[in-house]
């Protein structure tokens, strides 16, 4: 997985590029967590992401909810059908913020 | 192109560790490569095989670093699928094999809903020796 991050004003949106899986989970939530820490809106573009398992969705959810706790939120963006597939599968089209 | 093939038997050993579940999405895109489904039911497999390892890394093995392999063994005839994993982990107790209840919103717990989902049946066998866990996916690709 690589990633490249783009601030606009508070809006950091994070492109993942690469496949989501267990063994880079951790790297995904050090890049994410922290903006959504600094009360940052975060818009996740996954138009470059060819598979997302279980545990990119656990960031997903994990993000999600830290947002909402902390009056911000995340946006899913241009999102792949293969990772649209695995939201559905998971029933979280209408939980976690798709656009 | 795909060839459709009426019977085949493939079988790798990887690691027990995250760093190989990228080796073994590429081992089960290429066994259906050689078969006439659809892709997004290939896609589906892989998911479902990447998963069943992932909890051979998260469960069986609880994450620990280790030598030991999994072996993964893809078997088709007829059209039924037939996928083993073969571990040396922690003995798996299938009344502990569950995902969570999916409208209770929170991370982990999918990957064993993603599987079922996907597979016509889970199984859990006491792996014979050297193995320890023996767990089967089927699926019936006619239907």
């Amino acid at each position: 997985m690589s990633y490249k991050v783009t601030e606009e004003g508070n809006i950091s949106t994070v492109h993942l590029d690469g496949e989501i899986d267990m063994d880079v989970t951790e790297k995904a939530k050090e890049i994410i967590m922290p903006l959504i820490e600094a009360k940052k809106e975060v818009h996740l573009n996954l138009k470059e992401v060819q598979y997302m398992d279980s545990s990119g969705i656990s960031v997903l959810i994990e993000s999600h909810q830290k947002a909402t706790e902390l009056g911000t939120k995340v946006i899913l963006k241009e999102i792949s059908k293969s990772v649209l597939k695995v939201i559905m599968m998971a029933k979280l089209e209408q939980i976690l913020n798709l656009d | 192109m795909n060839v459709a093939i009426k019977s085949i038997t493939e079988q790798r050993d990887f690691v027990v560790s995250s760093s190989s579940l990228k080796e073994v999405r590429s081992f089960s895109r290429e066994v259906f490569e050689k078969v006439n489904i659809n892709q997004d039911l290939k896609d589906e497999l892989v998911l479902a095989i990447a998963e069943a390892a992932q909890n051979i890394v998260k469960h069986a093995y609880q994450g620990e670093d280790t030598d030991d392999k999994m072996e993964i063994k893809i078997s088709l005839e007829n059209g039924q699928l037939e996928i083993g994993f073969f571990d040396k982990g922690r003995p798996v107790e299938e009344k502990n094999v569950r995902h969570r209840k999916i409208d209770d919103i929170k991370p982990g717990g999918l990957g064993t809903f993603f599987i079922q989902q996907i597979m016509d049946a889970v199984v859990f066998k006491e792996g014979e020796k050297p193995w320890i866990n023996h767990l089967v996916l089927t699926k019936n690709l006619n239907s």
